[in-house]
């Protein structure tokens, strides 16, 4: 098991768990900060520190789980900072990062619109809708992850659905 | 979900869902940082007892143990059931006193002369606005109206208009959701006397 071999003191095996997280968290990441930068700075950090505090991982099989809610806190954190920062968003990483699947010039122009769209959700409907609709969580789940109760992350998902539509229909109709 | 929407979110979240790749540099940059860091050198003395690890057993020794196992809880619940059963009843009963969660009917009105569909919601029904229990009726004369169990307790509730405007009860004391920005309305449910 990767996670104690780590812990036995091989860290070079750590390089497995980055390698099998790293493109599926990225895409969280991403999503929720909006730009390449900010997002590899999140996902680092939450590697970096999983590491450090491996050995209080109380569930290795769980890894993956454990080293989600570390990078949803980062995110958080990097957002607030950025949000401070400056208010202006790349939102064209996303779809730069994006697989190299070809879209069509129309298609890709919708996924600008929903990328776009997206970065102007408010944070926790951002991160409420990413966790239920793109990383498919249930709201049990959610709620033990981000540590807001249930009826709230139902609430953020519902408003976020209903921002989503709005400025997507907007898009449609212009 | 809305289904009949023009923008279907099921789209969206499918676009969104498609796979990101990060450039393969980005694990020796990790790397690089992790072998700065002090190695973990040992398994703290509880950690050697709850990681899982794979265990070679006889199945003849396994058996064993089994048979003994039960043989030795069917002993002592022969011995104790009784005894146990005519002092735990009334201890039991005492501790946890079956429970009614108590409920009040509470009469939700709303004028909306406009609105084709008018629903509450609540911490009461997760904030459902499809919850059965709490479609408002058309009563008439732009008023909706509609009676539904809430528990006892203080609660947040809200009105939503045709499935998508969220109106605060204009008759009820107003609260801000801390977690929104937004404002709720405020409601006290109290035992009748």
């Amino acid at each position: 098991m990767i996670v104690e071999r780590v812990l036995r003191g091989n860290a070079e095996a750590f390089g497995s768990l980055v390698e099998r997280y790293r493109d599926r968290y990225a895409r969280y990441a991403l999503h929720m900060l909006g730009n390449r930068e900010d997002a590899e700075e999140a996902l680092q950090d939450a590697f970096t520190r999983a590491y450090r505090s491996l050995a209080r991982c109380d569930d290795p099989e769980r890894f993956g789980a454990w080293l989600f809610r570390i990078l949803v806190n980062r995110c958080r954190t990097l957002g607030a900072r950025r949000g401070r920062r400056a208010k202006t968003f790349v939102f064209d990483e996303t779809a730069l990062l994006s697989a190299s699947e070809d879209h069509p010039a129309e298609q890709g122009a919708w996924r600008e619109e929903i990328d776009r769209a997206l970065q102007r959700l408010r944070p926790e409907q951002r991160e409420a809708f990413l966790l239920k609709y793109v990383e498919e969580l249930g709201y049990d789940e959610m709620s033990r992850l981000t540590g807001v109760g249930v009826s709230a992350l139902k609430m953020r998902v519902m408003r976020a659905c209903d921002r989503l539509r709005e400025l997507l229909s907007e898009v449609h109709s212009a | 979900m809305r289904d009949d929407d023009n923008v279907k979110i099921r789209d969206v979240a499918r676009a969104l869902r498609e796979p990101v790749r990060v450039d393969a540099s980005f694990n020796e940059r990790v790397m690089r940082v992790v072998r700065e860091l002090p190695k973990h050198s040992h398994l703290s003395f509880w950690r050697r007892w709850a990681m899982p690890r794979t265990i070679t057993v006889r199945p003849l020794a396994a058996s064993l143990a089994a048979a003994s196992l039960v043989l030795f809880a069917l002993v002592g619940l022969w011995h104790v059931s009784d005894d146990l059963d005519r002092a735990a009843k009334p201890i039991a009963k005492a501790i946890f006193p079956p429970k009614v969660a108590p409920e009040q009917h509470v009469q939700f009105v709303l004028v909306a002369p406009d609105a084709k569909k008018v629903a509450v919601v609540g911490d009461f029904n997760g904030w459902d606005p499809s919850h059965l229990g709490y479609q408002a009726q058309h009563r008439g004369g732009g008023v909706w109206a509609v009676t539904a169990s809430v528990p006892i307790g203080h609660h947040r509730y809200s009105f939503v208009v045709d499935d998508s405007l969220w109106v605060a009860d204009p008759t009820a004391p107003r609260v801000v959701d801390n977690d929104f920005g937004t404002t709720n309305s405020a409601i006290v449910v109290e035992e009748q006397r």
